[in-house]
């Protein structure tokens, strides 16, 4: 099998991967560089367990072709936060119990950060939560502990000034 | 009843598994891998019903990467089965829906994987096929011609294509119905749907040199796959070993074996670990959904609306295997039944087979559909008589120490404060605000399953404690509520309690995370746990202490003599030198209630222990012309007994509804010529977060006698009530009663098309 090298830069680290074309990012980022906080299921960006940031916008990388991110920089859930320094995300969904099995969980977290970064300073309202996170099913909490979750993490990251 | 001090029990603490959950580090089994791992996929039927005459894998074994490849010729002709021995690995002589395995390959990647499957020839000779579950009832076309042949729990009474008939009955219902005011007569059906979870199922297994497997995988009942496991291979269970890392989701969707057995018969042949992982398209094709239904519900009343007799049937099209459809059409009686007084009933449940995928037991199993039927037609009742819905209600519930519908008893009954309660949050004085929204109520009760717990608890030398239990926790935070129960009971701070994944080779036995009664057990077992360990603890603070052991507490991590104490710590590290360490194990096991067995048949569940009461109660809108229905406001009042921890309480009230507003609005695996034609998330529509509102959760506490400090059994009810609450709405909004799940909006607005003209 023909194989190409991959350069890209995940949570900061640079890496050279060799890769076959067809490879996707979840692929690429689960089998080859251990990163197996992104979640898989679907395989056709219907359920966004997959999510991760690409140039810090929210991507379905189960349908986003290696080959495509050559020498850009991912995001992935371990990226934003470990268990000594929590992302004020990661905080508010264990504070809000928005946290049940947690498969969905960080691509929804990133999926809630791609959207704060993209308004910053804005205070959205639940309904615009709401909608920033459709793309992503969560089965097991109903969405409502996760919508007070993000909105939490709005008012923490408003008051610590803090936009990571 | 006075509201104890606990420190820990009933608290809003996090769940011990959130950082992990959060960070990504939490360990899935869908992230287990081994070295030299193989990548195993199952050949699945393409067509509903037809003879196998021909498998030809000679192709698919030479294409690069391929390393094994079984079929049934490989394997012992084994059958299986819970209720009925009815289900093999593979298809035997014939498939009996589009999906049945017919056989497995194992490969160095899922593509080359994927290109044996398509090269292996399959020829088929198609028989009539049967999808529909009533015209199945008397067909000539048997589904499973040698059923008499397969074992079958003895409770279980099959007769042609149906694999389970259950009754309960209860005074005479046809000399009630001669002398009744009036008699209403009404069918419901009910989808099939797919619980949903967002991890696959998936298994990886791999064999020792001692010829023992371990399957490292998603189940729910890590000693219940052990079992299947071990008749499918051929091993005493003791050689069998399953690991439960974590998992993404059950819902009841991963209680029997899925994936696990093709990965350890992979792994066998090809003498190399292998992972096998569902896609989408066999989750909704052969996965195990929750069964499509029939219900058909004979009412009679007096003039005020007191129920006088009802009889009611229920047809559960359990597809290709009975699977839980025995048991499932069983529970539809006592949720026919309902929390009401009747006089006389005469219920009877079927389950039949049809060429369609086995179906499973997702969250309240039967919940759902029975009261649908039940809690529609008690709003069709109220209409016709003139009465408030909840008025009806009212006149009807059962209070303490009425008998149900087995003759058992009702105890710590709550349903008129879970009734009232939604009620008043949801304005029910204004049941019409507006044109086109309504109000919707319903109620239901369901039981908190039985079964035994064990767990093994070791205080460590840092005086925290571990606690081994045979329970997987599934994501309802149930074993971070039990961890509350042995820190209160031990003096100790949640995060002192140490929880490690299942492993069935080290764990007590468990019956398994299912029927809401995780918690419930394994709390009592760590409260039998804790009681022993106190014995431990004092006896051994006794000699240190030099001090009696009556009069003894422990208190803030110490055990306290009088003026005296010595820290939990402490004794953990004299016990480590002089008597192997402070270590119990503690067991639970829920006898059933005793019932009145003439009033049931053929009922493998004929008694519910420590019921719970809820009512749900919805504030809708329907639009005219599309009939797209949007939730304005969502309430439950839901009896947990005690809240252990009420954050995750309201977590299971609210994620169970938004399944159940799934089942009631948009889901269903639909079949047209026993082929599925929504086999992906596109067209699978489950909500999404601008789906569902901000559910609203009334904990109501009225404390069982059976379960921890009151505690009843939590996570299912909530799916239960929403399609017949969000029915009443729709009627109350339109004037039309949909009566067919789910109610979509095209059903909705052909109705109110059908009003108009």
């Amino acid at each position: 099998m023909t194989r190409k090298i991959l350069n890209i830069i995940v949570n900061g680290e640079s890496h050279q991967v060799p890769i076959e074309l067809h490879w996707t990012l979840l692929q690429v980022l689960r089998n080859e560089i251990g990163m197996m906080g992104t979640k898989e299921n679907c395989l056709e960006a219907e359920c966004g367990v997959c999510t991760v940031l690409l140039d810090g916008r929210a991507v379905n990388s189960c349908i986003l072709l290696a080959g495509q991110v050559e020498g850009r920089s991912i995001t992935t859930i371990e990226g934003i936060g470990n268990p000594e320094h929590l992302h004020p995300l990661q905080e508010t969904f264990i504070e809000c119990g928005a946290v049940q099995c947690g498969y969905c969980i960080p691509g929804m977290i990133l999926t809630a950060k791609s959207f704060l970064d993209e308004n910053p300073g804005c205070r959205p309202t639940r309904d615009e939560i709401r909608e920033a996170l459709a793309g992503t099913l969560c089965r097991c909490t109903g969405y409502r502990k996760i919508v007070d979750a993000v909105a939490a993490a709005v008012e923490r990251m408003s008051i610590s000034g803090q936009h990571q | 009843m006075s509201v104890p001090n606990y420190r820990v029990a009933g608290r809003r603490l996090a769940r011990i598994d959130g950082v992990g959950k959060v960070t990504g580090k939490h360990v899935y089994a869908a992230d287990f891998k081994l070295p030299g791992m193989l990548y195993g996929k199952v050949l699945r039927s393409s067509r509903a019903h037809a003879l196998i005459k021909k498998v030809d894998t000679s192709r698919a074994a030479s294409i690069p990467g391929v390393r094994g490849i079984i079929t049934s010729a490989d394997i012992p002709a084994v059958r299986y089965g819970q209720a009925v021995r009815d289900t093999t690995v593979f298809a035997l002589d014939r498939v009996l829906f589009t999906g049945h395995a017919i056989a497995a390959v194992a490969a160095t990647s899922l593509e080359a994987a994927e290109r044996a499957l398509a090269a292996i020839e399959v020829e088929y000779e198609d028989l009539p096929g049967l999808f529909d579950p009533e015209a199945a009832l008397d067909s000539n076309v048997r589904i499973h011609p040698d059923w008499e042949s397969y074992k079958a729990l003895p409770i279980i009474a099959r007769h042609g294509n149906i694999s389970g008939r259950s009754r309960i009955r209860v005074g005479d219902v046809e000399a009630t119905f001669a002398e009744a005011y009036r008699i209403y007569e009404h069918r419901f059906t009910t989808a099939l749907v797919h619980p949903g979870y967002t991890e696959p199922r998936v298994a990886t297994a791999d064999w020792d040199a001692s010829g023992n497997v371990t399957v490292w995988c998603n189940t729910q009942l890590p000693f219940d796959t052990q079992n299947t496991l071990a008749e499918i291979l051929d091993l005493p269970a003791a050689r069998v070993r399953v690991s439960v890392p974590g998992i993404g989701g059950g819902f009841g969707g991963k209680l029997r074996i899925g994936v696990e057995h093709f990965a350890a018969l992979l792994a066998r042949k090809t003498a190399r670990p292998v992972k096998v992982m569902s896609t989408s398209e066999e989750e909704l094709t052969s996965a195990l959904p929750r069964q499509a239904s029939v219900v058909l519900l004979k009412t009679a009343v007096d003039k005020d609306g007191h129920l006088l007799a009802r009889s009611g049937k229920i047809i559960v099209d359990c597809g290709a295997c009975a699977g839980s459809g025995p048991g499932t059409a069983a529970i539809s009686l006592q949720v026919m039944a309902g929390p009401y007084r009747t006089g006389a009933l005469e219920l009877e449940g079927i389950a039949v087979y049809t060429n369609k995928v086995p179906s499973g037991s997702f969250r309240a199993p039967a919940g759902p559909m029975a009261n649908f039927a039940m809690e529609c037609q008690m709003d069709m009742i109220a209409k016709d008589l003139g009465l408030d819905p909840l008025e009806i209600r009212l006149r009807n519930i059962v209070r303490d120490g009425d008998a149900g519908p087995s003759g058992e008893i009702h105890k710590s009954v709550s349903i008129e404060e879970c009734l009232r309660k939604a009620a008043d949050a949801i304005g029910w004085h204004d049941r019409n605000p507006e044109p086109g929204r309504g109000k919707g109520i319903a109620c239901s009760w369901w039981m908190t399953t039985g079964g035994s717990s064990g767990v093994y608890v070791k205080i460590n030398p840092d005086g925290t404690a571990t606690l081994v239990s045979g329970a997987v926790e599934i994501g309802t935070g149930a074993i971070t509520g039990a961890a509350q129960i042995l820190a209160e009971e031990l003096s100790l701070d949640l995060t002192d309690i140490n929880v490690t994944g299942v492993d069935t080779q080290v764990a007590p036995f468990d019956y398994g995370a299912q029927g809401s009664r995780t918690t419930f057990s394994v709390g009592n077992a760590c409260l039998a746990a804790a009681a022993d360990l106190r014995r431990q603890m004092f006896e051994l603070a006794a000699k240190q202490l030099d001090a009696p052991v009556d009069g003894m507490v422990l208190r803030d991590k110490h055990v306290v003599a009088g003026s005296k104490s010595i820290s939990i710590a402490e004794l953990a590290r004299i016990s480590r030198l002089a008597g192997g360490g402070l270590i119990a194990h503690g067991t639970a096991i829920s006898p059933a209630p005793p019932y009145d067995p003439t009033r049931t048949e053929n009922h493998p569940l004929p008694a519910w222990n420590s019921p719970s009461y809820h009512a749900h109660a919805v504030d809708l809108s329907v639009d005219q012309a599309t009939g797209k229905v949007t939730i304005n406001r969502y309430v439950v009042a839901q009896d947990v007994g005690f809240a252990i921890n009420p954050t995750y309480i309201e977590g299971q009230i609210e994620g169970g509804v938004a399944q159940g507003i799934g089942q009631a609005l948009s889901e269903e695996i639909a079949y047209q010529d026993g082929r599925v034609m929504n086999a992906n998330l596109t067209d699978y529509k489950m909500p999404t977060a601008m789906d569902v509102p901000d559910i609203e959760s009334i904990i109501v506490e009225c404390r069982s006698a059976a379960g921890p400090y009151g505690a009843k059994g939590v996570g299912e009810p909530p799916c239960i009530q929403p399609p017949a609450a969000i029915g009443n709405a729709i009627a109350a909004a339109t004037g039309c009663w949909p009566r067919s799940l789910p109610m979509t909006a095209e059903k909705i607005s052909a109705a109110l098309r059908a009003e108009r003209t």
